[in-house]
């Protein structure tokens, strides 16, 4: 694939990925940390003929990428934990309707308005259940600068793909940092973009939510002679609501299983150091920076560590986990929270005694923690 | 031209523009072919509040993107609390800079660091004639004491992200700062 070298920060990447990646519409509220995802957004969508607009709350601003998305455009909202707390009966809205939408939420200090400028990755949990009911999220963690990039490309794509919103998890340290990115170029990502499944056979034989068992609904964009109805409700296959028994439970068990029955499209994590590592560290966005600091530290004393980070939170690369699990004793998971994922882990593992560093303070985690753990434990 | 890592830090309180001179040197190292990246931290009072910024330069790939406490080469402070917040943050024998009119280091934090004496806001301010230059002027003391980065590449990095009308103002503050800069080293 083609590449380029840009000099930027998190959000400035993640802004122009979804532009690149199709965008056509933003609303939102600006919020600390992620404000910058939507001041550039902002400047860069009206040149292609897209719209940004700041609306008057975090609420208004999904409902109106919500609309955006059911009329056809690929569309985003960028916003901090207080934030997706506002938004989450909308996210609940779009999994239900299947509208797809990116969601970016860059985290700092929870709950309620914590500590608004500093670093934090309180929000894992939250990712996974937003809202109330039975759904399966899909939830992608940007890495580096370049992932800010990447991971929001492929969120565009996997919202189309699976039809409902797919959260990509950025921190304050990685959506403010800034440095080098090689990410591919504007047309190398144009190419691969796939657009969502559209029907074109007969108006009267269009039943958007008519699926099979494993497969999202098939929305037909608005204003092409084909009708349809939205609904939170519980709802038939033209999309009226409906209390029929065997139809609200295939409704429900498919929202689940058309994601559960296809992980292997989702799954994406990084190996790094883990060919002959006794320690395993496993640590996701920036904190998996100073876990690789932390590596190269200790292989320099002679401690075989490596890093397994999870690329795709939601769902976990649980199967892969187990695997190095099964053959390493030592495992310790570090993160900005105390043991969001860490449980999630001991969950895909079958393990109770995986160890965890976590901090709630506002500050990162350094490379001279981590190894000091390493070597108090191990 | 130094080729192992350089750590520095640029300290203040909100609104004084450190931010943008720690994106300079970073640009700067990444456009000579080197590594670089800056991280900032702030408080919810963006203006007025302790603001710190790490710009790390090297020759190979950085991972963690802040200065570990204790291992800072430099740090340049032209505001009281950050100073005191920060300070230690400089490795014992490393260099400081600060603004004798805002910064008063005590005699126990000049027999443990380098400390240099240099009037930053009011050389911007009297000298260049531009409060906004003082970030050009930290850039410039920075870049002299430490030799970072080839003088050239960082002005042009430093001119590319100013306008143009602003350009000559922005050299004139350079050049006063690595003037004082070596005035102070030559002590």
């Amino acid at each position: 694939m083609a590449t380029r070298e840009v000099i930027s920060t998190g959000n400035e990447l993640a802004a122009i990925a979804a532009v690149d990646a199709g965008c056509k519409f933003f609303g939102g509220y600006p919020l600390t940390p992620s404000s910058e995802v939507m001041h550039v957004i902002s400047d860069l969508l009206p040149k292609i003929g897209g719209t940004a607009i700041q609306m008057e709350d975090e609420i208004a601003g999904i409902c109106c990428v919500i609309g955006a998305a059911m009329a056809g455009d690929r569309a985003l909202t960028a916003t901090s934990g207080p934030g997706v707390s506002l938004k989450a009966e909308n996210l609940g809205l779009a999994q239900m309707a299947e509208v797809p939408l990116v969601l970016i939420n860059v985290m700092r200090g929870g709950p309620s308005t914590g500590l608004p400028t500093r670093v934090s990755q309180g929000d894992v949990l939250q990712a996974k259940n937003p809202s109330h009911g039975d759904y399966k999220s899909i939830t992608l963690c940007a890495g580096s600068l370049a992932e800010c990039y990447t991971e929001t490309v492929r969120a565009f794509n996997l919202a189309d793909r699976f039809m409902q919103p797919v959260i990509v998890l950025l921190d304050e340290t990685i959506g403010h940092m800034h440095g080098k990115a090689v990410i591919p170029t504007a047309q190398a990502v144009e190419a691969g973009i796939v657009p969502r499944k559209s029907f074109d056979g007969p108006a009267e034989e269009y039943f958007p939510y008519e699926c099979e068992a494993d497969e999202p609904a098939v929305l037909n964009q608005m204003f092409t002679g084909y009708r349809y109805h939205f609904t939170g409700l519980h709802h038939d296959k033209n999309g009226f609501p409906t209390e029929e028994i065997e139809t609200c439970r295939k409704l429900i068990q498919r929202l689940e299983d058309k994601v559960a029955m296809h992980e292997d499209e989702l799954e994406s994590y990084e190996e790094f150091m883990m060919d002959d590592a006794d320690v395993m560290l496993v640590a996701y966005g920036s904190v998996s920076l100073a876990a690789k600091e932390t590596i190269r530290n200790l292989r320099a004393e002679g401690i075989k560590a490596g890093l397994f980070r999870p690329i795709t939170l939601w769902p976990s690369p649980a199967k892969k986990m187990k695997e190095y699990t099964d053959k390493i004793k030592n495992v310790l998971v570090v993160e900005l929270n105390i043991g969001q994922y860490h449980s999630e882990v001991q969950r895909a593992t079958a393990r109770l005694d995986i160890d965890g560093l976590f901090k709630v303070n506002g500050r990162a985690i350094s490379p001279n923690e981590i190894a000091a753990k390493v070597k108090e434990l191990y | 031209m130094s080729d192992s890592k350089v750590l520095m830090r640029f300290t203040g309180v909100g609104g004084q523009g450190v931010l943008l001179a720690g994106e300079i040197f970073a640009a700067a190292k990444i456009k000579t072919g080197g590594q670089g990246l800056k991280t900032a931290t702030y408080t919810s009072q963006v203006r007025g509040g302790p603001t710190v910024v790490d710009i790390q330069l090297d020759d190979k790939e950085i991972y963690y993107p802040y200065a570990v406490d204790g291992d800072v080469d430099f740090m340049l402070s032209v505001a009281q609390m950050s100073y005191v917040l920060f300070k230690n943050g400089v490795k014992p024998g490393g260099t400081i800079v600060v603004d004798p009119n805002l910064v008063h280091p005590t005699d126990e934090d000049r027999k443990t660091w380098n400390i240099y004496e240099i009037p930053i806001i009011t050389i911007a301010k009297e000298e260049v004639g531009n409060v906004i230059t003082q970030s050009v002027v930290a850039l410039a003391i920075a870049n002299t004491m430490m030799d970072a980065i080839d003088k050239q590449a960082l002005i042009d990095t430093m001119l590319s992200k100013v306008p143009a009308k602003v350009h000559e103002v922005n050299k004139k503050a350079y050049e006063l700062g690595e003037k004082y800069a070596k005035e102070a080293m030559a002590k």
